[in-house]
Parts: C-alpha cells; structure tokens; sequence
C-alpha cells in the first residue's frame, strides 16, 4: 500500500494518479492534454472527476485503466504501478459497450473469459449471480437489441461486478440514459459498489453532471479545460442517503460550480 | 470516359431527383436501378454495340458503344447516392421553398443538386474504378467482334502490345502509366472534386468521434483517405438498394417490365442492324431447348467458379481487413498502396498472368486470378470500413477486460465487420460475373485466338456467341445469367442481409 500522505480521513489509498501528463502530437506540435495531474481515491470512496466537456476527464480515466500510457508521471493501484489493463481494475462505459450479438449472460461471461482459475460452470455461475445483483434475472438469454437502455447499462455494471475487480471506473455511466432510469440506476449503483459484500474498495467516477456528481462522489476532482490541470477537490462531507431538494445539497452544487467556471 | 462520367452525372441527377420527389416514380426506378445495377453489363454489351453500330455503323458507333456501356456502369451508383441525398434533405428546406414559393428548377438548381454534391464526388470515385475495368473490357470486346475503328484507348493499347508479338517494353510502359494515371487521377482530380464538395454539405455528417484525442488525431487523417469514401459508399449504396426493392415490391413488376422491354428493344435493334430479322431466323424450339440446356450448364460450371472465388476472398480479405483496420499505423501506410491496386483494372493485367510459370497456363487458375483481382477489394475495403466504424470503446473492452486476442477476434472484431463483408460480397460477386466474361476467354486479338479460355463457363459462352454474332446463344446465355443473378439477390442475398445487420449492426 502507498503510504504517501498521511491523510488523516479514510483509509489506505487505493487509487493513485501521481503527476500524470499527457501530450498527444498534431501535425508535429506536442500538445498537452492533461498537466500534472494528480489525485487519489481511499477505501470505501467513490472519487468523482469533472470538468468542462472534452477537458480530458475520460483520458485520464482511461489512463487509470491502463488503456493509455501517460506521457509523464504513473498511476498506481493498490501499491503496483499500472503499466496495461489489469484485472483488478474494471470498466463501465457511457455507452455500454455490449457486444449486440451475445445475449447478456454472454456478455457478462465475455468479461470472465480470460479467467483461467474458473471452470466453465463456475463462470455462468458468477455471471448468473452479477445479473442477477444488477437486478436483471430473468433477463439472461435476451440480446442487447431487446433491453432498455437501463437494462443495457445493468448488463455492462454486471459484467464490470463479475470480474470481482478492486476498483471500478464508471465513465459517465447514467449520461446516455433518460432522466427517471437515470435517477433510479444512480439510487443502486452506490450501495451496490460500496458496501462490505462486493470486491470493489475504490470507484472512480467522470461525470459533468454535478448534481449527479454530489449525489454520490465522497470526493470530487475538478479539472480545468484545455490542457486539464486539477483546479481543485471538494470533500463532500455530507451524510447519506442525501437529499436533493435540501438547502445543503444545493450549497455543494454550488461550491463545484464555483471551481468549474 | 469523361464524356461518359458527365453523361453519368447527369442522368444520375435526373433520375435520383425525380426517385427522391416523387413517390410514384421511386417505387419504380429503384428496383429497376437495382436490377440495372446486378445484372452483369458485359453481358449485355454485345447487344449495345450491335444495335448502335447498326445504326451510326462507323467510328461514331463504336465509340458511341463504348461510352454508353462506360455510362451504364457507371451512372446506377451515382444516381442512388443523388436519391439518398435528396431523400435526406430535411423538410425544413422543402418547406422554406414553398414559402418562398420557388419554382421547380429553382429547387433543383439552389437545393437539391447542392445538396448531392458530396454524394456525387464519393460515388463519382467508386464509379470511376468501375468505369475503368469496363473501358478496357469494352475497347477490348468491341475490337474483338467487328474491328470496329476505335483508334485509340487502354483497351486498344493493350491488345496491341499484347497480341503477339508481346512487347514487353510497351506493354510495361502502359501498365506505369495507367497506374500513373490513375494516381494522377484519383488522388488529385476526384480527392479535390470530394474536399470541394464537403462545403456543400447540409449538416454535420456523423464522423468517427473519439474521445481521446490521441485516437481523434487519427480519424482526422483516415477520414480524409480516399479508400474511406470508397468504401462507405459502395457498401451503403447496395445495401440500401437491396432493401429498397424489398420497400417497393409494387413498383417492381414494372421495373422488370421497363428493363425487358429495354432489354428486346435492343435486341430487336440489334437483330434488325445485323440484316437477321425475318420470321424465319426465329429458331425453333428445340434447337431452342437445345440451346438453353447448353446455357443452363456453363451457368452451373460458373456459378461454382463465381462462388469459390468469393469464398477465397472472404477468407483472405475479412482477417486481412480486420487487421489492417485495427492497426492505425498500418492503415495508413496500407490503404492508400491497396487503393492503387484495386484501381488497376484486372484486364490489363491479364496478359501478364498468363506470362506466370504453370499457373499462366491453367485457364482454370488464370480465370481465379483475374476474378480475384477484380473483386477482392470490395471485400477487403468494405471489411475495413466496417471495423474502422467501431467505436473506440469497443476496440478498448477486449483490453479492459484482458480478454485473449483470439476470443477478442471472435467475439467482437470478426462480428463487428459482418454486416460489412455481406455487402462486400453481394458487390464481389456482380462483380465477379462481370469480370467472368474476360477471365473465361480472352481472345485480344481475333486472328491469334484466345491466350486464355476455361473448359466450360457462361463467360466464354457469351463472349464466343458474340464474336460469332450468335444472337441465339446470346440471348439465351444474357438472360438465363441475369434471372439467375437477380432472383438470388432478391432471395438469398436480402435474406441474408436483413439478418446479419438486424443482429451484427453495433447500435449503442
């Protein structure tokens, strides 16, 4: 584990970007997308990042995934430094990413495939038990084509959950979805992530949605628009469950829009 | 050729406006594009020339021949991207003509051709490698049946250097500088034809969007390769033709009635220029059956050809498209060499496949070969576009969830091109029975007989039926071909399509 800093709060560092830089080059100018970026997520958080649209939140999601390397600096995940997709480390994306010709149990399976410790029947075992904790029993042999987008989106936290990952990267998972799916599915996700049943410690989340973000972040990264710099983080020191029509809630709202404009 | 491609344009601006405004019209002039469209126009080719050549019979008609077949390869494709065009219009435009009360050709010369513009410049580059094959084909028939005085032309050219004696030198030269041309042509010409065309667009076409910039870097620079264009469109355009007919079933009894009735008007033309119209020239019937029977077996020897072929080409072009696509670096290096490539039409290439050791004198094998490289790359380019119409997430979930690459293959890539490759195929193999005619038996020159021939095909029989001015067999072998080619389309291959692309379609 990384005994970086001894915050005082939560407990061990789970997540740590550290100094991360991303340059990507056009027409041979280096130019920056990400500065010195850095942040952490602690057991038991869910850490949420945003900033103006097509500031580099996802990239620097992706990069936490292993999907990108980054230019400078390193991400480490439970004291290991992230140099490629790891299986501790688990995805759902905005727009599901479900493969249209598998039914969902294949799809969750899809997700377990490289699995090597589990016999086949242990695997629709696990993927069997994430559909059905996503709410979607009954539902195993439909094709995607066939589900709403609130299902479509079970599918895909169905098939992040069965990898048992420790952490869990939710790349603005509610924003292709209606309002009302949207609201409900954001009811769920917290408890099912963060509670002492599951294998997640960490969720990181990218959102623009800051009504979404105090919802559910215990802490938010905001970053700046182009090149993204961290502008600041807000620990949302608010109990649960919280309400969104209270005076409260609306004055968070307010104190990440101050650092977002 | 020019001439041809401007002819093209304007009948495909015509046609495709009147399709897309009137619903009369679309309900029969798409299945009749269609029909146009699959069935193999080398066949009908002998009829064109006999029946212009009978009328203008000089200089004038052959080349007259020549352009109208050009155009008819040519036009179908450009005239379903002006309907698509049109047909996408927002009603917002149409209303703000009727306000402001504009009179016909005032739409059709301030919206609709503005508006199918950029369709026009993409299908324009798919037609002219078409075009291109058919030219050298076409020069090389026309020449083979009357001698007819076209003096110059690639096709004429090739048979000059071709027949023997062989010259090398020459013939070399014409091959550099037809892929010269070609480059010249495609690169420069069409490419700024299309950029130019972009500004004409009503709206944001949706492009390749990536979030990470790195990725978007790179669609900026494919989506600007010409190979893109030229796939998208032919893909999209035969599908949406496939299922158009399927929309207009009404309209389609007239559609083959109108095409019929082109297609005896020819011949009757044809028949009347050659002198052989007379009661008694009508053969009887069981020199008739006779005929059909002989007819019905080159299609069977054909069809087997036609379809091992394809099947070889879906073996080699899906991985080989699937990798190149997946590869940025390698997409772009690649795709504009295999551009060049596919541009050069097969024909010209003929000659020297025969000059192969072993192989050049299988007939069997050179016919493969020239099929191949005459549709191949609908294959490997329609395979491509479709991976590369992935989203970037897609690409990305085999790797967020450590997935192997072969179940990653199996599982999301090789899907994700099927829709892709079905259309490829269903262009591969029209194209295919056209290109069966020069692949069967290749006789460039009439007093060297043939370099290459096959045992048995309907290629060699219609190719052997028109140098003989057999308008018997002719007629027999052209429509037995043609019935078989648009009843499998309307079964087999709509069938087929409907299915993949209801399932293998990504929709978010």
């Amino acid at each position: 584990m990384s005994q970086q800093q001894a915050q005082p709060l939560a407990g061990t560092t789970i997540v740590a970007v550290e100094h991360v830089n991303l340059d990507y080059h056009k027409e041979r100018e280096p130019l920056p997308v990400l500065v010195d970026v850095s942040m952490t997520a602690k057991r038991d958080e869910l850490v949420a990042i945003t900033g103006p649209s097509g500031c580099g939140k996802s990239t620097l999601l992706r990069i936490v995934a292993g999907l990108i390397r980054p230019s400078a600096g390193k991400v480490m995940v439970l004291g290991s430094e992230v140099k490629g997709p790891r299986a501790d480390v688990s995805m759902v994306f905005q727009n599901f990413v479900l493969l249209p010709w598998r039914t969902a149990l294949e799809n969750v399976l899809f997700g377990l495939s490289p699995r090597k410790d589990l016999t086949e029947e242990q695997k629709r075992e696990k993927a069997k038990a994430a559909l059905e904790v996503a709410g979607l029993s009954g539902f195993e042999d439909v094709y995607p084509g066939e589900l709403s987008g609130g299902m479509k989106q079970r599918v895909g936290v169905a098939r992040a959950l069965a990898t048992e990952p420790r952490v869990m990267l939710l790349d603005e998972p509610f924003s292709s979805l209606d309002d009302l799916t949207a609201e409900r599915l954001r009811k769920e996700t917290y408890t099912l992530l963060i509670n002492p049943q599951t294998s997640v410690q960490s969720v990181i989340l990218v959102s623009h949605n800051v009504e979404e973000i105090i919802e559910l972040a215990d802490k938010v990264v905001v970053l700046s628009g182009r090149p993204a710099r961290v502008v600041g983080e807000v620990e949302v020191k608010m109990p649960r469950p919280r309400n969104k029509k209270s005076e409260e809630f609306f004055q968070w709202v307010d104190k990440v829009y101050t650092l977002l404009s | 050729m020019i001439l041809a491609l401007g002819l093209s344009i304007i009948f495909a601006l015509i046609v495709g406006i009147w399709a897309a405004r009137s619903k009369k019209a679309e309900s029969v002039i798409l299945p009749l594009l269609d029909i146009f469209q699959s069935v193999p126009v080398l066949g009908f080719f002998p009829f064109v020339i006999a029946a212009v050549y009978g009328v203008f019979p000089d200089f004038i008609g052959a080349n007259l021949a020549v352009i109208i077949l050009i155009f008819t390869s040519m036009s179908w494709n450009i005239a379903f991207g002006v309907y698509e065009a049109v047909k996408a219009i927002p009603q917002d435009y149409f209303d703000l003509l009727d306000v402001a009360r504009a009179g016909t050709w005032q739409r059709i010369r301030s919206i609709y051709i503005p508006a199918s513009m950029s369709r026009v410049a993409y299908n324009t580059q798919i037609s002219w490698a078409v075009g291109l094959f058919f030219l050298v084909a076409s020069e090389i028939i026309s020449l083979g049946t009357k001698n007819v005085p076209i003096q110059y032309g690639i096709g004429v050219a090739v048979e000059q250097f071709t027949g023997p004696p062989f010259e090398y030198g020459n013939y070399v030269l014409l091959v550099v500088g037809i892929i010269g041309a070609v480059i010249v042509w495609r690169f420069l010409f069409l490419r700024e034809f299309a950029l130019w065309s972009e500004r004409f667009k009503m709206m944001e076409e949706p492009r390749e969007t990536h979030r990470d910039p790195i990725m978007r870097a790179y669609s900026w620079v494919s989506a600007r390769s010409v190979s893109k264009l030229f796939l998208l469109t032919q893909g999209r355009g035969v599908t949406r033709f496939t299922s158009a007919i399927s929309r207009f079933s009404r309209g389609l009894k007239y559609a083959v009635a109108i095409f019929a009735a082109i297609f005896l008007g020819l011949i009757l033309v044809a028949a009347a220029s050659s002198g052989t119209l007379y009661l008694g020239a009508i053969p009887s019937l069981q020199s008739m059956a006779a005929t059909e029977s002989s007819v019905l077996v080159a299609l069977a020897y054909s069809f087997v050809r036609v379809w091992y072929v394809v099947a070889i080409c879906i073996a080699v072009g899906l991985p080989m498209g699937v990798a190149i696509s997946l590869n940025f670096k390698l997409y772009d290096t690649v795709s504009p060499l295999l551009e060049v490539i596919s541009s050069i039409p097969a024909p010209i290439l003929l000659p020297l496949i025969v000059l192969i050791p072993v192989i050049g004198h299988e007939p069997e094998a050179v016919a493969g070969i020239v099929i191949f490289l005459s549709i191949f790359w609908y294959i490997v380019f329609n395979v491509m576009a479709g991976v590369r119409t992935i989203p970037g997430d897609l690409k990305d979930l085999p790797h967020v969830f450590g997935v192997g690459r072969l179940s990653a293959w199996r599982n999301v890539y090789v899907p994700s091109a099927l829709a892709a490759l079905v259309t490829g195929a269903i262009t591969a193999v029209g194209g295919a029975w056209n290109a069966l005619i020069i692949a069967e038996y290749f006789q460039p020159n009439p007093s060297q007989g043939p370099i290459t021939q096959v045992g048995i095909g309907i290629g060699k029989t219609i190719t052997i039926a028109t140098d003989s001015g057999n308008l018997e067999v002719l007629f027999f072998a052209v429509v037995s071909m043609t019935i078989l080619i648009v009843a499998f389309n309307l079964t087999v291959w709509r069938r087929l399509y409907h299915n993949v692309t209801k399932r293998y379609t990504y929709n978010r």
